[in-house]
């Protein structure tokens, strides 16, 4: 049967995976060398034999394996505009070609005589390497894709608690008959909060985007709260075309409100840093934390969701911290600065 | 025969202005036909325990999550007045909450609140009867964080933390801190109950504070001459007797 087409639009992951994605580039290199290891104690006569087939292996596998990698880095936005096949095939023959120029350009230089027979191994098993490596890609995104679907339809849940959207709209009801301008301005910024929450949201969005909703967002926290809502906004250095996940700030500015701000009769201060440091950017939320609190756990669902979210789009180069102690909470996010969207 | 009854006195806990100016609101849209009179408001449970010790109030409409003291201990307090008032709680969303009231048929009012809603509840309460204080104890997973002390028609907060022990003397129960002493109306089987994790009972009308033992001694029994074990507590001078039956937690705690 044949299996039907995604009717998802925005496919956050390709089968193929990203040549430009660093955790990517050390798997594949990882993984090549243990199928090169395999090969070798298979074709070894002797344990000691096994580091000399390794080096022999390696004289045409290193120089094929890098040089693959920089050319589909380069043919990365190429690839991903093409049908999955075809971008398999144009894989397995940029793996197999390269390795039969260098295999003979390398014999040629050294002056040891080819054999046909052995351009057809070579093919073999670059073509084996290839295919065995894409299928491990395309296994494991099948894996993680229905884990992300429905990590995804819960983050839409949790992202917004209706803890937030039911109060706000007892609060807008509370003030629509003596400031009916100040009801209008919250249910239009709640009606972009929801938009952008309920969207089928985008890889990334400009930083700009992800500040103004968070001000949307904390200007309708401050109808409900009043001034027990105090921010502190540090922006530093900030390339507002970075982009960023959408929804990333928002989720924790929610928790902060209520975790923070909420169990304190006085209330208290919310503080956002925003920097970009080199080619990383890094947003510390931090809030105080009440001592006796009242609102007992919540936050789980949403922060494994950002943490989740991070890792599947940028691997190893995000990074995210929590540091919970007895009188604050911040959360640290550190991810690569981008600007151009990755095809 | 007409028979007048006295408007009925409404008090409002919530936390959110706001959230106390919508159900302002709707109070004056009832108003119309009900006679209902506003008697005050509290922005959190501790602020209400102090207002409703001095304004007698029917009805209180109360939000359960507040920062102070939320609305389920807030209603344990209130019972213990000679007129509790009658509770209705609000909330946006709790699931935990919701569940319970449905299950106990305590009414409640979902934020946002709508007015008929209001309304029916508003007519229900002349005639309700208020929720056992055992009930809202299975509503919360928490016990209460203070003991309610009526002195002279004052309400006084005792923090459970600052109680050395509580012991059981006829009709009332001491409630001992370092400084004070206390008395209040309850039964020492449901406090044990309820704060099994700070304390321990020593002996049959007696809990003591697990955290607060400084030591154990051996006194003579006034009557009899015999030795037995005692409990020395943190701040005191006054040593508690341990009895027979009880005697093992002198082995796991000292």
């Amino acid at each position: 049967m044949p299996r039907p087409r995604s009717i998802n639009q925005n496919i956050i992951f390709q089968p193929l995976p990203n040549f430009r994605n660093l955790g990517v580039v050390l798997r594949l290199i990882l993984w090549v060398n243990g199928l090169a290891l395999l090969l070798a104690v298979f074709h070894a006569q002797s344990w000691l034999d096994i580091a000399a087939q390794m080096l022999n292996i390696s004289t045409v596998l290193q120089p094929v394996l890098l040089g693959s990698l920089a050319l589909l880095h380069w043919q990365q936005p190429q690839l991903q505009r093409l049908p999955y096949w075809l971008a398999r095939l144009g894989v397995v023959l940029v793996v197999s070609m390269l390795a039969v120029l260098i295999a003979n350009l390398g014999g040629y230089w050294l002056n040891i005589d080819q054999a046909d027979f052995f351009n057809a191994q070579l093919i073999i098993i670059s073509v084996t390497f290839t295919e065995l490596v894409l299928g491990y890609f395309r296994l494991r995104e099948r894996a993680l894709s229905p884990a992300f679907s429905a990590a995804r339809l819960q983050a839409l849940q949790a992202r917004i608690r209706p803890h937030f959207l039911f109060n706000t709209l007892n609060a807008v009801l509370g003030i629509v008959r003596t400031q009916p301008k100040r009801a209008e301005q919250a249910l239009e910024d709640l009606a972009d909060l929801f938009r952008m929450a309920m969207a089928d949201a985008p890889e990334l969005v400009p930083l700009s985007h992800e500040l103004a909703l968070a001000r949307q967002y904390l200007d309708l926290e401050t109808l409900r709260l009043g001034d027990r809502l105090r921010v502190k906004w540090q922006l530093e250095n900030l390339p507002t075309d970075a982009l960023i996940p959408p929804l990333i700030l928002q989720p924790l500015l929610e928790n902060a409100v209520y975790h923070g701000i909420e169990p304190m009769a006085d209330g208290a201060e919310i503080s956002i840093k925003i920097a970009r440091i080199g080619k990383e950017i890094h947003l510390d939320v931090y809030n105080p934390r009440p001592q006796k609190t009242t609102h007992l756990g919540g936050n789980k669902i949403a922060l494994a969701n950002i943490r989740e979210r991070l890792a599947l789009q940028f691997d190893l180069e995000a990074d995210y911290k929590v540091t919970a102690r007895d009188d604050d909470y911040r959360v640290h996010i550190m991810i690569p600065y981008r600007r151009e969207k990755l095809p | 025969m007409t028979v007048v009854e006295l408007p009925l006195a409404v008090f409002i806990v919530d936390d959110e202005l706001h959230a106390r100016n919508r159900i302002k609101d709707l109070l004056i849209d009832c108003a119309e036909q009900l006679p209902l009179v506003l008697v005050g408001e509290a922005a959190h449970g501790r602020e209400a325990l102090a207002k409703l010790s001095e304004i007698a109030a029917d009805v209180v409409l109360m939000d359960i999550r507040m920062p102070e003291m939320d609305g389920i201990e807030l209603a344990q307090h209130l019972n213990k007045f000679h007129k509790p008032p009658v509770i209705i709680f609000t909330t946006a969303y709790d699931r935990y909450a919701i569940n319970a009231f449905e299950q106990r048929a305590i009414d409640y009012l979902l934020k946002p609140i709508r007015l008929g809603r209001l309304f029916e509840a508003l007519t229900r309460a002349r005639a309700a009867v208020p929720i056992r204080n055992e009930v809202l104890q299975e509503l919360t997973p928490e016990p209460r964080k203070n003991l309610a002390i009526h002195e002279r028609g004052k309400i006084i907060l005792v923090p459970i933390e600052q109680v050395l022990y509580l012991r059981a003397e006829l009709k009332y129960i001491t409630v001992r801190t370092v400084e004070h002493e206390y008395l209040i109306e309850e039964s020492l089987i449901a406090l044990e109950k309820e704060f099994a994790a700070r304390f321990i009972r020593i002996h049959r009308n007696c809990l003591v504070a697990k955290n607060e033992i400084e030591g154990f001694e051996k006194i003579a029994e006034t009557d009899s001459n015999e030795m037995h074990w005692a409990a020395k507590l943190k701040g005191l001078t006054e040593l508690l007797p341990i009895s027979r039956r009880q005697q093992f937690i002198v082995k796991e705690i000292g």
